[in-house]
């Protein structure tokens, strides 16, 4: 289904669309580009491919009094350009998100100005056109835009955030309410994201969570395993996001580095446990931009002698502080999408803490 | 008839703020012999501006001493009640921050409107930085204008000996906001 086809040109009537835009955006409503006004038949519609009680509360900041129900993502998903099908999408990602000690706390407020990572597997991506493939961190496919700009939506307008008031991100990510992807599981070497995180194979479903920043390896230069993988361990160290004692991040890979790996007999596990070990900087390096130590709270600064801080337990000389907490699941995302045209993956560094889980699409 | 444009807000009808008119805390004559409580919420430096200027209220201004030093856990959100039942408990005064941060400095405010309601009379303190958020926040509390500390941007990077100045720099600032010598 695509928007009413019945229509022939000469009935549409671009003039009153154009107001309805206008109106919308004069409501404080729009995140800077045009909405699809919502009207009752369309969030109808919307509803009935959930199947949810629209009165059902699925975000609750009580610190604004603010709450989001079903009916308010449908009306924010219709706004933002989803078709009714995407729905079911949205609310598992957003439940997704939910599962974030930030998204219910102070996560969308944040000076880091984090952007939520949305990744879909199974049959639902080739039902609704999920871009997987090459270009997958956009633009260029309805659901994988619309349907982070969803979410962007139900912040601004449910919770009432909004840039230069209480949502105060310094310059924020790049690309923020708008990276949504579909796992390649087609060219993936490893069984699907969501089939790690416990669901049933051919499941449809919905993994998330809010990134601090994203940077991508280029490396087309090795067929070593280990010096592809010690690339991305020099990545994912770097300090400049590294801002807490311990820090989670993610990868999503490329097919080609993707099968690199696991020809070289490398699993998802494997791959975590080698950058488990590696990524990370000398407590030397730390020193020289001020993150060697960290204090009570788990925030680094600089170590002993410099400003008050309490020296912290990495307060030592010379050792290699790791950055991931553990080779657990939850702290280091491993997903596979792209075309299989070169070696470019990207890494992403966690805001928070990733639930380490997936939520299933459901369709009544 | 055309169909009505729906409201993504959840908020078409409800009134802005109706402002139930906070009542602050009556301010004290003075701080002499009162219980001074400190509430930092984890940022870094806040705990030692919040210690200094406590210091600094029994030494100079006679207060009988600091009786509750807490951190607030998450400082992305309001104090819970029994947190802020502890310091309606064992405290005159409260002094709190610093907001220095997009969640923090809005809940700070928050904190500072709870202390109110429950008697105290707060010094909050927050980074001029986010002026905008904290005030927002006044506003969704029914407090539009409530009063807090501003003071200049940033406040984590500063030195130990750079907080004990700014501490200094504050204090007549808090001795205004809880006492009968606050300004408008």
């Amino acid at each position: 289904m695509t928007a009413e086809q019945t229509e022939t040109e000469s009935e549409l009537d671009p003039d009153a669309a154009q107001t309805a835009i206008e109106y919308c955006y004069a409501q404080g409503w729009s995140d800077g580009l045009p909405l699809v006004p919502a009207t009752r038949p369309l969030v109808a519609k919307f509803l009935a491919a959930a199947g949810r009680s629209p009165d059902e509360i699925i975000g609750r900041l009580p610190q604004l009094d603010r709450t989001v129900t079903v009916e308010l993502a449908a009306i924010n998903a219709g706004m933002a350009g989803c078709l009714p099908e995407y729905f079911p999408v949205v609310l598992a990602a957003w439940d997704a998100l939910m599962r974030e000690r930030s998204t219910t706390g102070g996560g969308w407020q944040s000076t880091s100005g984090p952007a939520p990572l949305i990744i879909v597997n199974g049959p639902v991506r080739a039902e609704l056109g999920v871009n997987s493939a090459g270009g997958v961190f956009g633009p260029g496919f309805r659901p994988n835009s619309t349907i982070p700009r969803a979410i962007g939506l139900m912040v601004r307008n449910a919770y009432g955030i909004h840039p230069h008031e209480l949502e105060q991100a310094t310059q924020g990510l790049p690309g923020r309410w708008s990276i949504c992807l579909g796992e390649n599981e087609e060219e993936s070497p490893w069984p699907p994201l969501a089939v790690e995180a416990g669901l049933a194979a051919g499941d449809s479903a919905v993994t998330a969570t809010l990134l601090r920043t994203c940077e991508f390896v280029d490396n087309r230069h090795t067929g070593s395993a280990e010096q592809l993988l010690a690339d991305f361990a020099d990545t994912i160290g770097r300090s400049g996001a590294w801002i807490f004692r311990h820090a989670g991040a993610g990868i999503v890979f490329c097919p080609e580095h993707a099968q690199l790996l696991a020809g070289a007999g490398f699993d998802r596990a494997a791959v975590r446990e080698f950058l488990a070990e590696r990524s990370g900087r000398s407590t030397a390096e730390l020193a020289a931009v001020g993150k060697d130590a960290s204090d009570d709270n788990g925030v680094r600064g600089p170590g002993r002698g410099s400003g008050g801080r309490p020296p912290g337990q990495h307060g030592g000389n010379g050792g290699f502080q790791r950055m991931l907490p553990s080779a657990d699941r939850q702290h280091l995302l491993i997903a596979v999408a792209g075309a299989r045209n070169a070696g470019i993956s990207m890494v992403v560094r966690l805001f928070g803490g990733w639930s380490g889980t997936a939520v299933p699409v459901i369709r009544p | 008839m055309p169909n009505a444009i729906l409201d993504p807000t959840g908020r078409a009808g409800v009134q802005k703020a109706a402002a139930p008119g906070l009542e602050l805390a009556p301010r004290r004559r003075d701080l002499s012999g009162l219980r001074v409580g400190l509430m930092d919420n984890t940022k870094h430096n806040a705990a030692l501006l919040l210690g200094e200027i406590g210091k600094l209220l029994v030494t100079e201004h006679a207060a009988a001493a600091v009786t509750l030093a807490e951190t607030k856990a998450n400082f992305a959100a309001p104090a819970p009640a029994d947190l802020i039942g502890r310091y309606s408990q064992e405290c005159d005064v409260v002094l709190t921050g610093v907001g220095d941060c997009g969640s923090c400095s809005a809940s700070a405010v928050a904190d500072g409107i709870l202390f109110e309601q429950a008697g105290l009379p707060a010094a909050v303190i927050c980074s001029d930085a986010f002026v905008v958020t904290a005030d927002a926040m006044a506003e969704l509390r029914g407090a539009p204008g409530y009063h807090y500390i501003r003071t200049p941007h940033p406040v984590a990077v500063l030195t130990t000996d750079q907080v004990r100045e700014r501490a200094k720099q504050l204090l007549p600032d808090v001795v205004a906001a809880i006492t009968e010598h606050s300004g408008p």
